[in-house]
Order: structure tokens, then C-alpha cells, then sequence
């Protein structure tokens, strides 16, 4: 291990070990990723809220619920949140009531029972693309200081072994070593610090949203009971 | 990997993730100064010296001379006064043999003569004994500077035999100012015969053989006397080195019982 007079960042890089090398395209890597998903949840959770709060605008502005329907289903793009329950939900409605000779047979109960089970499916399938991404954000924010850290103790390790075969022990031959396996840390944390970030917020987003969508149901299905 | 309602977005999220990696580096590499500073050190060589050179040597020599100075001084007085006594003598005895008395003035005379002679030849041989310790003086001096000049092994070693020179000197005036305390000067006679002796010193102090005269003082008695003074102060002093020991196994002594 040559003394470096000049520690640019790129040669504390290049003169690492392979193992610290390789921990730190990982790092980099999954660092990548996770500011890729950050972004993309950001997106998506806003879009979400809004498109909630303008589909409540709607729904309670009073007017009639076929036509909402039809508005809803109208767009070629696929429902999305609490629209697509909506949909799950009146689909089942209108079904059962538009079965011929059935009517006799099947209770109101029963309607209610299907479309709420409609409903329940929709809720989770929109919930699970609320919660996508979110464990390889908790994961990347609890796992990447330690691969940092494996890094650094092996970059530090080799520096201390490349020091017990100098017979004059100098700071300026282990300087080098340390500096380049801290680098591996510092990469692990910036790519950590963002993640847990990202996790709470995004967790208690989705958690918002999800109470949010519950009562909704509920509120559906009281409306769809009043008018059958 | 990802949904279907999340493709729109992907491509927006890819180029914010890569431009925040962007701006992390480039802040990095801007608020770090990642060139190391190496100040200039002001280096100075010092050379450690276990003994000073130049201290020694001197210290060692002054005492001889001192030494060899205040015996001098003293006998000549001795010499002197001797002789002044002996004239009344003559002149007491007889009032009629004018040449006689002008016979025995005549040998006083040449007596003196004599005396001032041998004075005069041992005031030369002290004088070139002078000379001689002076030159070795300067001889050592030069050595020393010599020394300080060549390298520091080699001054080590000149230094350490120059010392053991000395050492050598210092502890044969001292065995001959032992012999001497111990000889019987009336024995030599008026005169100030020099004798030379060879002696053989072991390393306890003890003399191997009898001692060797070299050079007699033709007065067999101060011969005698000089050989007995040398057996009677065994042990000899000799120093504590026993590698120095070993150069009073011939040592030559130069005897001057009356100085």
C-alpha cells in the first residue's frame, strides 16, 4: 500500500481491496434503487391521496350512483384506489339485483354480503400496491450499514496486517487504509439514512390510506343497504 | 419489480435518484479538500558524543608535568650547599704549604668545575626531556585534532589507545615514585647517576624474576640499592584493566635516585 499524497475520492476508491470494492458496488447499487423506489413511492402515494380526495369529492356531492358508475368505468385507464373499490363494489350490487327469478331466493343480506366481499378483494389488492417497495426499503435501511461496516472492518483489517510487515510504524501508512474503508461505511449509511426515512413516511401513509379506504366501505355499504 | 400504475413514474424516479447521487458527489468532492497537506519539517542533525575528545587527553597530560617540575627544583639547592661547607675545612688546616693550599684550591676549583659540568649536562637532559614531553604534547594534540577530523570509529579507537597510553604513563610514575620512596639515596653518592632497570611486572602486582639492570650507575652500591628498593615495593601498582596488565610485562624504568 503506496502513501497517497493526493487522497482524491476516486483513488480511495480505486486503491481499496476487492471485497471493500465489491461491498461498495452494492452499496451503491441498492443506494440507487432505494432513491429509485423513493421516488416512485412518492409518486404513487400522492397520486393515491389525490385521487381519493377528488373520487369523496364525487361520491358525496350527491348525485346519482349509476352515473358515477358509468363514469368510472367509462375511462380507458383501470380504476385506481378508491375508485376501483367503488367499482368492486356496485359491480356485485348491480349483479345480484339484475339476476331474473333469483329475487325470491336471495336475501338482502346475502347482496350486501357479495358485494362487500367484492369490496374487501379490491381494498386488498390496492393496498397491496400501496405497500410494494415498502420491505426493500425497510430492509436496505437496516441492512446497509452493516454491509458498510463489513466493508470498513475489512479495509481496516488489511491495513493493520499490511502494517505488522513495516518494520517503522507510521500514522501516514495506516491513514490510507482507514480513510478507504470508511468509505464503504459513509456509502452504507447514505444509502440507509434515506430508506428508514422513506419507511416511516411511506408506512404511515399507507396506514392513512388504508383507514381511509376502510371507512369508505363501510360507508358504501350502508348506502348500498338504504337502497336495496 | 414494479406495477403497472407505476410505470409512468419510473422514468422520473430513475433520473431524480441518479441526479441525487450526482449532487451527494459533487458536494463531497467540493466541501472535503482531499488534497493531504504535508508541512515542511525543519529537520536538524545533531551528532551525540559519549565523551567529549579534545578534555581527556589534556586532564591526563597536566599532572606530569607538575609532577616532574617540583622534584626538580628542590635538590638543586642540595647540590648547592653541599659543596660551600667543605671550603672552611681546607682552609683550617695547615698555615705553611701555600702550594698545597693553592693545590687543594686548585681541585676545588676543577671540582667545581665538574660539579657545574654534570649540572649543566643534567639541566640539558632535562631540558631535552622537556622538549621530548612537550612534542609528545603536541604530538597527541595533533593526533586529537587528527582525530576529530577522521571518522567516528576511528576517533573512538585512537582516542581509547591514546588513554591507555596515558593510563600506562600515569601508573609508571607511579611505580617509580614507590621504588624511589624506597631507596636509600646517601648509597649514590653525591653525584646524580642515572640507572635504568628492566622489570618484568606480573598482573598481581608482583614482580616475575629479579629485576635487570640495563644501565649502571657505576656505583655498585646504588646499584644494589636501587635493585633492593625495587624488590622491596612489591606489589607494584598496576591498573584495573587487565588487557593494560599486560604492558608492564617488560617495562624499562629510568632511575635518578638523587633528583
Amino acid at each position: 500500500m503506496t502513501v497517497a499524497n493526493d487522497m482524491s475520492l476516486f483513488t480511495l476508491i480505486s486503491g481499496a481491496s476487492l471485497p471493500v470494492q465489491l461491498v461498495m458496488a452494492i452499496l451503491l447499487v441498492t443506494s440507487l434503487f432505494s432513491w429509485w423506489y423513493i421516488f416512485i413511492k412518492v409518486a404513487t402515494i400522492k397520486r393515491a391521496e389525490t385521487e381519493s380526495e377528488e373520487f369523496e369529492n364525487k361520491f358525496w356531492s350527491g348525485g346519482d350512483l349509476n352515473k358515477l358508475y358509468e363514469a368510472v368505468t367509462a375511462g380507458r385507464r383501470k380504476p385506481q384506489g378508491m375508485a376501483s373499490i367503488f367499482e368492486a363494489g356496485f359491480k356485485e350490487f348491480i349483479r345480484h339485483k339484475q339476476q331474473p327469478g333469483m329475487e325470491a331466493k336471495m336475501d338482502i343480506s346475502d347482496v350486501m354480503e357479495g358485494s362487500r366481499r367484492a369490496m374487501r378483494a379490491a381494498y386488498n389488492r390496492e393496498l397491496d400496491d400501496l405497500d410494494a417497495h415498502l420491505p426493500f426499503l425497510a430492509s436496505v435501511g437496516s441492512v446497509s450499514p452493516y454491509i458498510g461496516l463489513f466493508g470498513t472492518v475489512w479495509g481496516i483489517m488489511n491495513a493493520f496486517r499490511g502494517l505488522s510487515s513495516v518494520a517503522q510504524a507510521t500514522l501516514s501508512q495506516v491513514a490510507p487504509g482507514i480513510a478507504e474503508a470508511l468509505v464503504a461505511t459513509a456509502i452504507g449509511l447514505f444509502a440507509a439514512i434515506p430508506a428508514v426515512i422513506a419507511y416511516n413516511r411511506f408506512a404511515s401513509s399507507v396506514d392513512r390510506l388504508s383507514v381511509r379506504y376502510e371507512s369508505f366501505m363501510e360507508e358504501f355499504t350502508n348506502i348500498l343497504q338504504r337502497k336495496s | 419489480m414494479l406495477r403497472k400504475h407505476e410505470n409512468s413514474d419510473s422514468w422520473k424516479a430513475g433520473i431524480l435518484a441518479i441526479t441525487v447521487h450526482l449532487v451527494l458527489l459533487v458536494g463531497m468532492l467540493i466541501s472535503f479538500n482531499w488534497k493531504a497537506a504535508h508541512p515542511v519539517m525543519n529537520i536538524t542533525e545533531v551528532e551525540l558524543w559519549d565523551k567529549l575528545p579534545s578534555t581527556k587527553p589534556v586532564i591526563v597530560e597536566e599532572p606530569k608535568p607538575v609532577i616532574k617540575e617540583e622534584p626538580k627544583p628542590d635538590p638543586k639547592p642540595v647540590v648547592e650547599e653541599k659543596p660551600k661547607p667543605e671550603e672552611p675545612k681546607v682552609d683550617i688546616e695547615l698555615e705553611k704549604k701555600k702550594q698545597e693550599l693553592a693545590q687543594k684550591e686548585k681541585e676545588l676549583e676543577e671540582k667545581h668545575k665538574k660539579d657545574e659540568a654534570t649540572k649543566k649536562f643534567a639541566q640539558q637532559m632535562r631540558d631535552e626531556d622537556l622538549r621530548e614531553k612537550k612534542a609528545d604534547e603536541k604530538k597527541q594534540l595533533d593526533k586529537i585534532k587528527q582525530d576529530a577530523l577522521s571518522d567516528v570509529k576511528a576517533q573512538d579507537d585512537k582516542q581509547a589507545s591514546a588513554v591507555n597510553a596515558s593510563l600506562i604513563g600515569e601508573y609508571t610514575e607511579k611505580i617509580k615514585a614507590k621504588i624511589r620512596g624506597n631507596v636509600n639515596k646517601t648509597l649514590c653518592g653525591d653525584g646524580n647517576p642515572e640507572l635504568k632497570f628492566e622489570i618484568s611486572v606480573l598482573p598481581t602486582g608482583q614482580l616475575s624474576g629479579s629485576p635487570r639492570i640495563v644501565k649502571s650507575s657505576q656505583i655498585s652500591a646504588c646499584d644494589e640499592a636501587v635493585e633492593r628498593a625495587i624488590i622491596a615495593s612489591e606489589p607494584l601498582p598496576l591498573p584495573d584493566d587487565p588487557s593494560l596488565k599486560a604492558q608492564f610485562k617488560n617495562l624499562n624504568l629510568k632511575f635518578r635516585p638523587n633528583d
